[in-house]
Order: C-alpha cells, then sequence, then structure tokens
C-alpha cells in the first residue's frame, strides 16, 4: 500500500467515525468518544505515562528533602522577598471559584462540547495556583495536603483500570462500554464515558497539584534540625 | 488554507524560534507562554478546539510555572552553597 | 492540505535540535525540547486538516457535514498534557543535577568522575 493508500484508508476511517460517533455511543465530541471508547486502551497507558511521570518527579523532590515541610520562603541574596500585593489577593479568590466550575464544566461536558478530563483535570490543577496566589502558602499547603493529594491521585488513575475490568467481569471484553447510553445531548449519556472522564480528571488534576506543591516545597527554607 | 492559517502559520514559526533563541532562561519562560498561546489559536483554526484547550492550560499556565519555580530553586540551592562555605 | 503546511512542523523540529545541542543551560534546553515536542502536535493537525471541514463536534451542525480526522486530535490532546508531566520530570532531574554539582551548564559538567 503506497502513501496515497493510507491516505485514503485513513479518510475513510476518519468519516466512518464522524458518521457512526454519534448514533453509536450518543455523544457529540467525537474526539471524547475516540479517546475514551473506540480507543481507550491508548488512554489508560497514556494516563499511566503521565502517573509514572508526576511519581518519578515527586521521588527525585524526596530523596534529598524528605517528607516535612516547612513554611520559611527561601532566601536569594540578600534581598528582600517581596510580598504579594493585596491586588493579586483579591484579583485571585474570585477567579478561582471561576476557574474551578470553569474546570468542572469543561469535565462533565466532555461528550458533548469541546473538553474533557485532561483539559478539565489540567485547568482544576493550575487553578489551585490561584488558591496559593490568593491566600499565601501557608493556607493552600493546609487545603491540600500531600498526605491527601497522592492516594486521591492514585484512586483515579486507579478507577480507570476498574471501569475496564468491571466490563470483564460482565463477560465483555476489557473496556466496552455496557453502560445505558442515555438521551444523546443529556451530561448523563454516553455510557461510562463520563466516568471514565471524571477518573481522568481526578487524576490529572491531582497530579498538576501535586507536581505544583513539590516545586514551591523546593524554594522553602527546611527549618532547622530538618535535613534528609 | 485560508489567510487567517497562513499568517499564525508564519507566526507560529516566528514564536517558537523565539523561544529556542530566548537564551536567558526567566525570559524564555514568558515566551514559551507566548508561544503556547499562539499555538492555541493555531489548533482553533485547525479545527482542534479540544487540543486548544489542552494547550491553553498547559503551556501558557502550568509549563512556565514549573519553569520559573525551577530557576527560584536553582538560585536559592546557590544561595544556600555560598553561605555553606 | 497543501504541502506547504508541512513545512512548519519541519522548521520547529530543527530550530528546537538547533537550541538543544547549542544550549548552556538545562532549564533553557528543556524550553527548547517543548518547541520539538509542538512540532508533532502541529504535524498530526495538519494532517487531520481538511479545507473546509468543520471541527468533530456535532452539537451545533448537524450529523454529516463535513469534519476533520478526529483521531489526530485524540492523540495530541492527551500528548500534550502528558508531555507537561514528562517536562515536569525533567525539570526535577536538572534540579537534582544542580543539587550535587552546582551547575546548570551541560560544558562543565564532567561525565564519568565522582
Amino acid at each position: 500500500m503506497g502513501a496515497s493508500g493510507i491516505r485514503t484508508l485513513s479518510r475513510s476511517l476518519c468519516d466512518i467515525l464522524n458518521a457512526v460517533g454519534t448514533s453509536e455511543r450518543h455523544g457529540t465530541n467525537i474526539v471524547t468518544l475516540v479517546n475514551f471508547d473506540y480507543r481507550g486502551f491508548d488512554t489508560l497507558g497514556e494516563e499511566y505515562i503521565l502517573f509514572a511521570a508526576v511519581i518519578g518527579a515527586v521521588l527525585l523532590m524526596r530523596t534529598h528533602r524528605g517528607e516535612k515541610t516547612s513554611a520559611r520562603p527561601g532566601k536569594v541574596s540578600e534581598q528582600p522577598v517581596p510580598l504579594r500585593t493585596d491586588a493579586v489577593a483579591l484579583g485571585s479568590r474570585p477567579a478561582l471559584g471561576l476557574t474551578l466550575i470553569f474546570g468542572m464544566y469543561v469535565v462533565l461536558h466532555a461528550q458533548l462540547t469541546p473538553g474533557g478530563g485532561f483539559q478539565g483535570g489540567a485547568i482544576i490543577g493550575s487553578a489551585t495556583l490561584l488558591l496559593y496566589l490568593g491566600f499565601g502558602y501557608r493556607t493552600w499547603r493546609q487545603v491540600m495536603p500531600t498526605a491527601v493529594l497522592d492516594p486521591v491521585e492514585a484512586f483515579g488513575a486507579g478507577a480507570f483500570v476498574v471501569a475496564g475490568l468491571a466490563a470483564m467481569a460482565a463477560g465483555a471484553p476489557f473496556l466496552t462500554n455496557l453502560l445505558p447510553l442515555g438521551k444523546t445531548g443529556s451530561v448523563i449519556s454516553a455510557g461510562e464515558i463520563p466516568l471514565i472522564n471524571i477518573a481522568v480528571a481526578i487524576a490529572v488534576s491531582t497530579g498538576f497539584a501535586v507536581l505544583f506543591v513539590e516545586y514551591l516545597e523546593e524554594t522553602r527554607e527546611p527549618d532547622a534540625g530538618d535535613e534528609e | 488554507m485560508t489567510p487567517l492559517q497562513i499568517g499564525l502559520y508564519l507566526l507560529t514559526a516566528l514564536s517558537g524560534a523565539a523561544v529556542v533563541l530566548t537564551r536567558e532562561p526567566r525570559r524564555q519562560a514568558f515566551m514559551m507562554g507566548l508561544n503556547g498561546l499562539v499555538l492555541a489559536l493555531l489548533f482553533l483554526t485547525l479545527q482542534a478546539p479540544d487540543v486548544a484547550y489542552s494547550e491553553l492550560a498547559v503551556n501558557m499556565v502550568a509549563l512556565p510555572f514549573l519553569f520559573l519555580v525551577t530557576l527560584a530553586a536553582a538560585r536559592i540551592n546557590q544561595h544556600r552553597r555560598q553561605e555553606d562555605k | 492540505m497543501n504541502h506547504a503546511a508541512f513545512l512548519l512542523p519541519a522548521w520547529l523540529f530543527v530550530i528546537g535540535l538547533y537550541g538543544i545541542i547549542t544550549s548552556r543551560h538545562f532549564v533553557h534546553l528543556i524550553g527548547c525540547l517543548t518547541v520539538v515536542q509542538s512540532s508533532t502536535y502541529v504535524l498530526l493537525l495538519s494532517v487531520g486538516y481538511r479545507t473546509g471541514a468543520g471541527a468533530p463536534i456535532f452539537a451545533d451542525h448537524p450529523v454529516g457535514s463535513p469534519a476533520v480526522d478526529p483521531v489526530v486530535q485524540a492523540l495530541v490532546l492527551t500528548d500534550i498534557v502528558v508531555g507537561a508531566t514528562v517536562t515536569a520530570l525533567l525539570l526535577a532531574l536538572a534540579l537534582q543535577v544542580h543539587k550535587r554539582k552546582g551547575t546548570l551548564d551541560p560544558q562543565r559538567l564532567r561525565p564519568l568522575r565522582p
């Protein structure tokens, strides 16, 4: 098969997906249907690359620093660290709520309009930075303790596999979409795609949050007797 | 191709080169944010709104932040080393 | 899709590679790597694009109207998020190098020496 043959094949595959996706899976966003249903196994692998990368980064950071935390900012030469202004704090607080709601909207409407677990998770994870900007480092760490974030991330990654195994337990191949498909255009439709989406969003958003926490922890001064 | 797409293709070529040629890492982090915005607009004109979302959230917010924090942590390390000596 | 469109991914790949080779700072090097990554995104989306077609989302236009390839978009969209975490892993490695050797310049690191 030459290059033109491959091109024709991929063209016809794309046409078939665009033509039958909505009637077969009751969702209107074909990209999400491909991601979480037709090629769901691929996405499972992608999610575990993400999971492994986050774990690797966290392990690298913690080997040197230990698990303890400190709230004192680190020093660079003798310059005083500039404090955040009231305007930044005031702007960040409403922006935090709006960004979180937008992120959840993007996750929940994945099968209908542009969006999905990966994008929504990235938006929610980045929104936690506004918590840091608006309320300060100490509050940020209190709201999101690593002891909670780590297991929640593992839960999100594990739920995807559980969804696949549940289909196997029912006697169908891995990740078969067995739930009722619902009415096209409704938020609860397209079978288990919304559930998998939420699981991916949890894994991605907590993964980003863990990365932010670990990186910022790196810029803190260790307390006395806190080394290693 | 529409004129808008041609313009954005040229702009992406420029902003990608700008990220590489900005040799000072702190400035480069801000150039990366700009590059992410241009790429997101290009993806929108290529009829890929899902991808544009991803690109915006990741390359405009998360990555420049991680780069800046890495640079800050490196400077603090340097300071600690000098104090220890 | 016009074949001239494939010049952009090639350009981004080459300029990113040039930056990686000539970089004197690990953080700058990783920044150049993100440009190389973005070349693959542009390549895949250009392959899937069709002139005059809409987005593969049939929320506001009827099923059956011409749309671009959804498969490449699904590939790229996961790749962007996963690529970001891998970049974070590389940054963590760079930070470890700085902690152990006190420099981020690849030229000043002597390999295979304690």
